[in-house]
């Protein structure tokens, strides 16, 4: 058997912003690290998690209200720690990070097929829900039923 | 192979790819078992949602509960009382030793081990004994709530009683059998191997992870509940092959009783849940995890002030992680082992449809 460690050395999490070119520091809110910024790039960040040795976790989709598109939340483990990212979709496409993380194949063909996110450049296999044979149909919500809401802010 | 098929009763496909008896690739289908509980979760207030959320799995829906009243929790700015939190744990263990032996039965099912199996469903049954002494109910305990649990344990010392009398049982039954066999090592040994390499890119978890050499569990990498306060270790195995995940399943049996023993005598007394009769939430989004017998369980709640329903509930399963690593393990395998190797994952497709 061996032990586990249970605390992520504080300069690899101090330095995740620095390698990524963001001057803000992490802010912990609702049991996650999250790392603000505009100048994000999920390609990049991908390659940086993997040079941490974080393991990925999932993305989580965010319908926003009105015309506002989707947010999509990414999730790393850091030895223990959660990393969260967030990125606003204006469009219905986001670049994917399959070739970079094998990990995310499932969770970003579920919100494809759920909310008709287009994850460019890479494939897809046929649809992993099975019910509703068209992208969009079993998750996401018609704008009408958004109309009012206000955004959920993390 | 599937959606209906001999090896589980949840449907899931394999499209197998063979040369002869030896499989080159596959691929996976899932989904035959969607039921939209995430939008549903939309619909439903923060009383109704946690039952809701219960369905989710009919092995761990305690898992499910709790993960998401941790999340709940930190949006209502609730702390538990501690013997909430002993609790909590000895009910987390008690489903993980339920679906360990569970498990341990179909896997000696699929070995051809029918005699193994109906031990291990007998003393299933008496985990589930435990289960209703404690909450009244065999399959979905209803023991989470915000602040809390619903039940106390009022005589933890009888229930040592009796996981004692269970431990005594699976060491003179289960864990021999599974740790020493030759019918269980030649059945197993270097079958369905998951490197670790192929462990650490696929972004694996639990028992299947550990089986790979990955010395993860939430339990102590990011305690809850009261793991903190407990003393055990996190079994690891480094062949990667289905042998390496029964025996990684076998001591996790073993360490759970540790476990139990230690939050049944160490129970502190005192209130049960916070008792605030009116939830008030704020706005924003919490995420909790939980190391569910599978592994990883992470929930990520939104909610708007104001708000009887949550704006969104996500729920990653560790089956919903695993099962892209069933492709790797199955390829180069010999077509009559592929359903024991999907089964060594433990794979639950309930979870994974939602």
């Amino acid at each position: 058997m061996n032990a586990v460690s249970t605390i992520p050395e504080q300069s690899l999490l101090e330095a995740i912003p620095e390698k990524l070119g963001v001057s803000e520091p992490w802010a912990q809110k609702g049991g996650v690290y999250w790392l603000a910024s505009d100048t994000l790039n999920i390609r990049d960040l991908a390659s940086v998690m993997n040079a941490s040795h974080a393991r990925f976790i999932t993305i989580t989709a965010y319908q926003m209200p009105g015309d506002q598109g989707l947010r999509l939340e990414y999730h790393w483990d850091l030895d223990g720690k959660v990393l969260g990212f967030s990125f606003p979709l204006a469009a219905n496409s986001f670049e994917s990070i399959y070739d970079l993380c094998e990990a995310v194949d499932w969770i970003e063909r579920e919100i494809h097929e759920g909310f008709a996110v287009d994850f460019t450049g890479r494939d897809y296999e046929p649809l992993l829900l099975r019910q509703g044979d068209t992208p969009g149909v079993n998750l996401r919500k018609p704008a009408s039923a958004l109309s009012g809401q206000e955004e959920v802010k993390k | 192979m599937g959606p209906y098929h001999p090896a589980l009763e949840e449907p899931y496909k394999l499209d197998l790819i063979c040369e002869g008896e030896t499989v080159t690739d596959a691929k996976l289908h899932i989904g035959f078992n969607f039921r939209g509980i995430e939008h549903l979760a939309e619909t439903r207030n923060y009383i109704q949602v946690i039952a809701l959320m219960e369905r989710v799995c009919g092995i761990c829906s305690n898992i499910h509960t709790l993960t998401l009243c941790q999340a709940m929790e930190q949006l209502t700015n609730q702390t538990p009382p501690p013997r909430a939190q002993y609790i909590r744990v000895v009910v987390a263990e008690l489903e993980r030793l339920h679906s360990h032996v569970l498990w341990a039965g179909i896997a000696a099912k699929l070995m051809g081990f029918k005699t193994m199996f109906m031990t291990c469903f007998e003393i299933r049954e008496k985990v589930m004994d435990v289960l209703q002494a404690i909450s009244g109910n065999r399959v979905n305990y209803s023991m989470n709530r915000i602040g809390g649990v619903n039940r106390d344990i009022d005589d933890p010392l009888a229930v040592l009683a009796m996981i004692e009398q269970l431990e005594r049982e699976m060491v003179r039954t289960v864990i021999p059998i599974f740790t020493t066999s030759s019918t269980a090592r030649s059945r197993c040994a270097g079958i369905g191997v998951l490197t670790n390499q192929k462990a650490v890119s696929c972004g694996i978890v639990g028992p299947t992870a550990r089986a790979s050499g990955l010395p993860q569990d939430l339990r102590r990498a990011a305690p809850y509940a009261a793991y903190s306060e407990m003393e055990f270790d996190v079994p690891v195995q480094h062949d990667g092959d289905v042998r390496a995940r029964l025996l990684v399943r076998a001591l996790e049996i073993m360490e759970s009783c540790k476990i139990l023993r230690q939050a049944l005598t160490k129970m502190p007394s005192g209130d049960i849940n916070t008792g605030e009769a009116k939830i008030v939430f704020s706005t924003g989004t919490a995420t909790s995890r939980v190391e569910a017998p599978r592994g990883e369980v992470m929930y990520s709640v939104s909610w708007k002030e104001n708000s009887r329903n949550p704006s969104r509930v996500h729920v990653r399963t560790p089956t919903f992680a695993n099962m892209p690593g069933v492709r790797w393990m199955v390829m180069g395998a010999r077509l009559a082992d592929t359903p024991l190797i999907q089964a060594s994952i433990d794979p639950c497709y309930s979870c994974t449809d939602r």
